[in-house]
């Protein structure tokens, strides 16, 4: 198993069997990145975040970018999300090389405070669906439907601040999947919860994401989370990073996997840390 | 919002008998309230009475109120009043005005934000009415200088707290309006403006408190050079004339306008910084 670790980008193991659920791997990558040099200025220097990354999602497949605190993973994202501009390198999707932010790309955050306090919980998921150009019927119903799907049905006259952490997590996740985008990004979305709550939402998120039939770029530092929830997991190492390896986890199913320690032992590995680390900043 | 306030009141009843201090606060505020403000009266209304203060110094609650009742009937202090309100709310319009101006300009510019750094440290100490003397020599004796004061208590506060607002406005709230492809107006409106409510509505506070204030010291200025026509020009008259039961009557319309405008920002922040759990913690 240690040696499936390609160098960039091709998802091409073949001796892993793909899934019936796993994506359509005849149509051409949805998302990719190719040599994306990333610098941002932090407080007047010039932060050197990503050197060289390069990687592809394909539809309704589930990559996560893991790598060690700073390394950049969160920067990458924003790059995708069109937050921050690529130095170097093109990022395309759907296509189109013309990155801005937009709701086809879906972002759902770390932080708690992402929903907008001064709406409900209802009113946090209908506001985007009427921003992006639905009716008021058709948003309501919609913004429903998503909130009943993440079991807060009964919270959806609250606000945010009513709310516990795992609760705002689900409603940031609600708004994004309601918008129906081909593509979904998350930072870290589970990184402030409790360890309980935690696996409760990786499990619904898995069901959820396989239901919206949605890409997933998906940030974390914990190796089990990426082998989770992930079809592949694009490590990253050092500072400015780079993509050390791409490797197809799609197979594994569970900590109940024989190929489980194997796999994970070998990110472990790549990651240069043993275990799990702490939770960093956000980025 | 309906956590009993019976429960956390202090000294509430925890199942033991009454003492008088448990039933004094199990009753309700507004009670507690009246009851005090007419424990207050009676004993003034007896001290007149009982030390037999000479009424030109003095005024008895039971005149007061009479003179009270007789200026809003009569219209001398609902016109003293209008004329005070009208030039208080074109000062602060002004104020406003001039203070979202300043705003734009702290928040997307640099330069912008330390000229209103520099000069809300400069002026926003120095209370308006120390310029009434500047302003009656630009404008004259008339209610351009009091507008011009008012103006100038009001504008420092609200800049300088709607941009310290917009300033810090969380950054994923931003990126989330983004990521909707918010831009521009759109993402002001329905992000950067509620997202800074709390100061917006701190800093207006701010502002009428001092614009109230300005405004019936610069009448009461006015009064003794003549001018003008408001609640501060209404009590430097009474007292010209004697007349002590209407100075009295001129400030509890000062001190019951105060207390409606109180009463108004708390039903304001009420139903919004509060009830989204986002007030200001300063």
């Amino acid at each position: 198993m240690k040696n499936q670790q390609s160098d960039v980008s091709s998802r091409s193991q073949p001796d892993v069997k793909a899934k019936e659920d796993g994506p359509v791997t005849s149509s051409a990558p949805l998302l990719s990145v190719e040599h994306v040099k990333i610098s941002y200025r932090l407080k007047n220097t010039l932060v050197q975040a990503v050197d060289d990354a390069t990687f592809t999602v394909m539809p309704e497949e589930k990559v996560m970018l893991i790598g060690p605190s700073g390394c950049g993973k969160s920067t990458i994202l924003k790059a995708v999300a069109g937050f921050i501009e690529p130095v170097s390198g093109r990022i395309s999707f759907a296509g189109s090389t013309n990155i801005t932010p937009g709701p086809d790309r879906a972002v759902v955050f770390q932080e708690f405070d992402q929903l907008f306090p001064w709406r409900t919980v209802l009113d946090n998921v209908v506001y985007p669906l009427r921003v992006t150009g639905r009716s008021k019927p058709e948003a309501m119903a919609q913004a429903t439907t998503f909130i009943e799907m993440v079991g807060l049905g009964p919270a959806r006259t609250r606000f945010p601040h009513q709310l516990s952490g795992g609760m705002k997590q689900r409603v940031a996740i609600a708004r994004a999947l309601a918008l129906g985008p081909p593509m979904l990004l998350m930072d870290e979305p589970f990184g402030s919860l409790d360890a309980i709550t935690r696996t409760r939402l990786q499990g619904d998120l898995n069901r959820l994401a396989e239901r919206a039939k949605v890409a997933l770029l998906f940030v974390t530092h914990s190796i089990d989370e990426a082998l989770l929830l992930g079809h592949r997991v694009v490590v990253l190492q050092g500072a400015p990073s780079t993509v050390a390896a791409v490797v197809d986890v799609r197979d594994i199913n569970g900590p109940d996997d024989p190929h489980y320690r194997s796999i994970r032992r070998s990110l472990e590995d790549l990651l240069g840390a043993p275990g799990e680390e702490e939770p960093d900043g956000g980025n | 919002m309906a956590v009993t306030s019976q429960e956390l009141r202090p000294g509430a009843d925890l199942g033991g008998t009454l003492t008088a201090r448990q039933s004094w606060s199990r009753l309700p505020a507004w009670l507690r309230r009246v009851i005090i403000l007419a424990v207050a009266v009676a004993v003034w209304e007896l001290y007149v009475k009982a030390a037999h203060v000479s009424h030109l110094v003095f005024a008895s609650p039971y005149a007061v109120a009479r003179s009270f009742v007789s200026g809003w009937l009569d219209g001398q202090i609902a016109g003293a009043t209008g004329v005070t309100l009208e030039a208080l709310a074109i000062g602060m319009a002004i104020g406003i005005g001039s203070a979202i101006v300043f705003t734009v300009l702290a928040t997307w510019t640099t330069v912008g934000q330390d000229a209103l750094m520099m000069f809300t440290s400069m002026l926003n100490p120095l209370p308006s009415i120390a310029i009434l003397p500047l302003a009656i020599i630009w404008f004259g004796l008339n209610e351009k200088a009091l507008v011009f004061v008012v103006a100038n208590a009001v504008v420092w506060p609200i800049a300088i707290n709607v941009t310290t607002g917009f300033r810090t406005v969380n950054t994923t709230l931003l990126m989330v309006g983004k990521n909707l492809g918010l831009r521009g107006w759109r993402l002001v409106r329905d992000v950067l403006l509620p997202a800074a409510l709390p100061y917006i509505i701190s800093g207006v506070k701010v502002a009428w408190a001092f614009a109230w204030r300005t405004i019936i010291a610069s009448e009461l200025v006015f009064g003794t050079a003549g001018g003008s026509g408001g609640l501060g020009y209404f009590i430097n008259k009474s007292q010209y004339f004697l007349n002590i039961p209407d100075v009295f009557a001129g400030l509890v319309t000062i001190a019951v306008i105060g207390i409606i405008v109180e009463v108004g920002f708390n039903m304001l922040e009420r139903r919004t910084v509060i009830r989204w759990g986002m007030q200001a913690t300063s």
